[in-house]
Formats: structure tokens, sequence, C-alpha cells
């Protein structure tokens, strides 16, 4: 442990695995199990678009486009191509990066907020086109007959065995956020949000940092959509569009960009909130699933007003100030007392 | 032998203001090079394209033989030339340490991927960069602060922290910027020496400064800047007896000598 610097600890994966593995043990209905894989594949895109909007400073409002293109993909060439689903993983995961490439690289080095408004609109250029080309997408009915994912002969279906599979590639995701981050490009992405002319000045290629964070939060949507779509037996654009993600944007914002914490606790917050809503809605009839959407608004607006950083961060400064406090009572020479000029 | 720096008649225009007008200087190895003038006489624009924050109007800029006044900022640091600023840009949200080693970036080269992995490559580059980061702590005296955010820092350590970030980049040119601007006398003093400290490790400086004091005091070499002009360089000595710039600092030519 070097003093003084942000690091990874095993402590925090091996408490939350723990509390991930131990979930089906307690709550083992379908719908949680349900609900719980689905809040896996949410943590997943949260965490990318976190390293996103909390590291690199952008925001996607296209998140959903590059889940879409994910499912679509391993479920076009799974089903009618008759792949084999561990091998269009490769191209869940390649489309959305060549996409984000590309997007990125018109985006003049992802200067400003160009990127939410042109992510905005490919977003709701891929709906469209999930929607439209009916010849390969089949249209909005969705797209039936999804292969399950099959590994030594054991087939992961929903339920017990699929909410596994997404959690132990969740738990990958978050693992390997969680070295960029401690790393000296997540050093110098951190930098970038305090003073962007200090990282220049120190040699930091602030264009190229913000292009590749946007190219692996793209890999991580897909990697979503890929579980998605072999978790169920169809897909369908509804998924895809404008509000999946506004959802995958108020999981940042309500957990915290700045800590890939921040970006799972968000998921998890909302997938909870979503549970919530819906126990709600079966004994009280005005609560619908509209409801959910007018909720999460309402939950972006408090958030946004009283704790723009979001939850994480947000509680995390509050200890560090306590523990700062509480240190400053005990030592004697304390930080912040040794300027020269004071004591005259 | 060549310069270490070269600035060829360089003139920036601001729209129809002229900053700076076809100033030439180098500036050489080993050596401290001080940058005065009035307020307004154009060196912190000049300050401004040697450290390639924006490229001059007309002109060229030369560091060990190579053209660098077209270049993008981020890569005038891995050339050796390594700056503070004057209104402090520290990373706030980092710690004291933290800062430093976003100044050993360019000395360090294992990609996203590594990193993500853990490559040996990445691990090795982390133990690399924390371990100088340290050594330059030392060196600038910073080492009982470095798990302090630089937000919560005052003035004097925050200038030293601007120091410490800069050295680590292992630059050949180091640029300050206003360096001594609010410290009391005893800060300017230790700064001085510091400075001096760090010539002496081989590294050539060039400081913009206010403080006369200071500048006489470290300058092997002062160029002198008027309305945007060079109007005398020289030695410390040479350069306070010299007519034009009492003329520019007093507004006067009656004055005998240049009370610093």
């Amino acid at each position: 442990m070097r003093k003084g610097v942000q690091s990874f600890s095993w402590k925090g994966i091996a408490v939350f695995s723990a509390l991930v593995i131990s979930f089906p043990f307690l709550f083992s209905s379908s719908f949680y199990l349900t609900k719980a894989t689905f809040a896996g594949i949410y943590t997943i895109v949260a965490v990318g678009l976190g390293l996103l909007m909390g590291f690199a400073g952008q925001i996607s409002l296209g998140q959903a486009a590059f889940y879409g293109i994910g499912a679509y993909s391993t479920a076009i060439l799974s089903t009618t191509f008759g792949l084999n689903p561990w091998l269009t993983l490769v191209i869940s995961l390649a489309a959305p990066a060549l996409l984000a490439y590309l997007l990125g690289h018109t985006m003049a080095r992802l200067h400003g907020y160009y990127l939410a408004m042109a992510t905005l609109a490919f977003g709701i250029v891929i709906h469209v086109l999930l929607t439209e080309w009916k010849s390969v997408t089949k249209g909005a009915s969705g797209f039936f007959g999804i292969p399950k994912i099959e590994l030594f002969g054991f087939t992961f279906r929903q339920g017990i065995s699929y909410y596994y599979l997404v959690w132990a590639f969740a738990l990958i995701v978050i693992i390997l956020s969680l070295n960029i981050i401690h790393s000296r490009i997540g050093r110098a992405l951190r930098s970038i949000h305090d003073s962007e002319v200090a990282s220049g000045a120190m040699g930091v290629d602030t264009g190229k940092y913000k292009m590749q964070v946007f190219i692996i939060s793209s890999m991580f949507a897909g990697l979503a959509g890929w579980l998605f779509a072999h978790m169920s037996y169809s897909i369908s654009p509804g998924s895809f569009g404008l509000n999946g993600s506004i959802l995958f944007l108020t999981m940042v914002v309500l957990g915290g960009g700045t800590s890939i914490w921040g970006a799972v606790c968000g998921a998890l917050l909302i997938s909870a909130i979503s549970i919530i809503v819906h126990t709600a809605g079966s004994h009280v009839s005005f609560i619908t699933s509209d409801f959910e959407q007018v909720l999460y608004g309402f939950i972006m607006m408090l958030i946004v007003i009283f704790l723009p950083q979001g939850l994480v961060p947000a509680i995390a400064s509050k200890l560090k100030k306590q523990k700062q406090k509480s240190a400053r009572a005990n030592k004697v020479p304390a930080i912040g007392t040794v300027k020269g000029d004071q004591n005259v | 032998m060549s310069s270490l720096l070269q600035v060829k008649n360089v003139t920036k225009r601001f729209g129809g203001v002229v900053a700076n007008r076809n100033v030439s200087f180098t500036i050489e190895g080993k050596n401290i090079t001080g940058l005065i003038g009035p307020n307004g006489a154009g060196k912190s624009t000049l300050f401004n394209m040697v450290s390639a924050v924006f490229p001059p109007s007309e002109g060229e800029i030369w560091f060990e033989n190579k053209r660098i006044d077209a270049l993008p900022s981020y890569k005038i640091a891995p050339m050796g030339i390594s700056r503070t600023f004057q209104n402090l840009q520290v990373f706030k949200k980092m710690t004291v340490i933290e800062n430093v080693m976003v100044g050993l970036h360019t000395r360090t080269a294992s990609s996203l991927a590594a990193a993500a992995f853990r490559l040996p490559r990445s691990r090795k580059d982390e133990e690399f960069i924390y371990e100088n980061a340290m050594e330059v702590i030392k060196f600038i005296g910073l080492e009982d602060l470095i798990e302090v955010d630089a937000g919560n820092l005052p003035l004097g350590k925050l200038r030293l922290l601007e120091l410490a970030r800069a050295l680590a980049t292992k630059p050949k040119l180091l640029l300050l910027d206003e360096i001594a601007a609010g410290l009391n006398h005893q800060e300017t003093l230790e700064m001085s020496e510091l400075i001096l400290k760090i010539r002496d490790r081989g590294i050539s400086i060039f400081v913009v400064e206010h403080d006369m004091d200071l500048v006489m005091r470290i300058c092997d070499k002062i160029i002198v800047l008027d309305q945007g002009e060079k109007i005398a360089e020289g030695t410390p000595k040479a350069v306070q007896n010299n007519q034009r710039v009492i003329e520019a600092y007093l507004g006067a030519a009656d004055e005998k000598e240049l009370t610093v």
C-alpha cells in the first residue's frame, strides 16, 4: 500500500463478492433473481458510463444504443447464422468499440459537450435502425429464438446460473475499471478534471485518453447487451431507446461518477427502486410502469440540486473530513496551520 | 555549440494588440535566465509561447535544435520543458503525492490495457512513478504532507508543490511563472535557495518574476521587456545600470540608479 495514493484494495471486492454470492440464498424467488440479474447487466453499463462521465468528463446520451448493438449483433449472428455465442461475444465488443471510435474521431478530440449531442443523435439513429430494418432485426415486434450460452456442456438458463454468469462478468468489469483508475492513466484522467492546462503541461494527451475511455465504456455496454440477449428468448428495440440511455445516466448521477463504486451503487439503487415500484404497483392501482420514469426524473433532479457529486463521493468526502477532524484533535501540529505569517 | 532554447524574432498579436514584437533571445544550459519588465510588458505572453500554450503569430522557437512553436502543449513535456503556473494549477482533489505522480506521466508508457489487466509492465511503472515522486518530494521538502489533498494546502506549500510536479517530469528547462508571488520574505529566501539547488543539478531555469530581489540574486542573465519589445539583456549588474531599463521602470531619465 502506497501512502497517500488511491490504490486497489481487495477488501472492497471481497465484501461485495460475498454479498453477490449470498444474494440468491436470501432471495430465491425468480422475480428477485431476474431483477438481480438485470441489476448486474445494468452495473456493467453504469460502470463504463461512470468512467466516461466521472473520469473523462464526457456525457453519453446514447449508451443504450451501444447496449443494443451488443445485443443485436449476437442475436443476429447466433440465431440467423448459427454462430457460437462465445464467438459472437467478440463482435458484441468490437462493433460498439468501432462505432465509438468513429463517433469520437469526428468529434475533434472530444472537446466540450459535443459528445453528448452526438451520442444523443446516434442513439436515436440506432433505435430507428433496429425498429425499421425489419429484414435483419425483425422490427418492433422483436427478435425471437436467441440461443442460450453454453460452457463445457452446461447451459446457462435464466435463473440462478445466469445470475452468477452475469455477476461474474460484472465483477470482472469492476476490477478492470478499478485497475484503470488506480494507474498512471487514471491519475491523468483525474488531473484533467482539476486543470486541463496543467495536465497538458505535464504531457498528458487529454484527447487520447478521453477517446480510449469512450471506447471502453461502449465495449462494456456491448458486453451487457450480449448478456441481455442470451438471457431472454427475445429482444426488442424498446429496451435500447432514449429511455434506456437516460436510465443509465440516472444511475451514474445518483451513485456518483467519480467513483467506480458510485456507479455500482447507482445501478443497484435504481434496480431496488424498480422492485419497490413493481411491488407497490400490484397493491396500489395508480402506480404503473410510467410511474417509474417520473420517479427517476424526480431522483435525478434532487441529486443534481442537493448532491451534485452523487451519493458515494458525497459520503466518502464526509467520512474523510470527519477523519481529518479527529486526526487534528489528536495530533498537535495540524495541516493548514503551517502558514508562517499567521502568528504575527 | 547551439543554445538550449532559441527564440527567434517572435511576434504575438491578439487582434490589433501587439503583445510581443520581434523578440529574440537564447537560453543556455545550466543557467538561470530571468525575464522582467513593467506590468503589461508582455512577459506572460512570451512565457506562454515558450511553454506552447499558444503559438506565436510570427517567428520561431527552437528547443535542442527542434522547432517547438507549432506543437500542442502536451508534446513539450516529454521533450524536456516543464513549467509552474502563477495562478496555481494544482490538481486540488488529488493528494500531494498524486499531483507529483502526474508529473511522471510522460516518463512511463504502459497502456490502458496494461493498466486494466495489471500486467507486469504497469506494476513496474507504478513502482517507478511512486519512488521517483517520493524522491522529488523529499528534495523539495514536502514529505510530511504527501497524504494531504492539494486543495487544503496553504499558498507557500502550493508553490512548492507546483515546483515538485514540474521537476518530476525531469526537465532540461524549467519555466517558473512568478514562483515567489504571495510568498513572505522567509519563504522567498527559501525558494531562491531551492532554485539554485535545482540549477546545480544541471537544469536550466527561466523565471518570470516581479520580486527584483529574487531575480537579481539568482539570475545569471536577465532579459528586460518593455511594451512588448526586448530593451536590454545581460548580467544583473549590467541590467541594473542600463539607462533604458531605468527609464522603463521609473518613467523618467533623471534617476541615477535603479532601486531594487
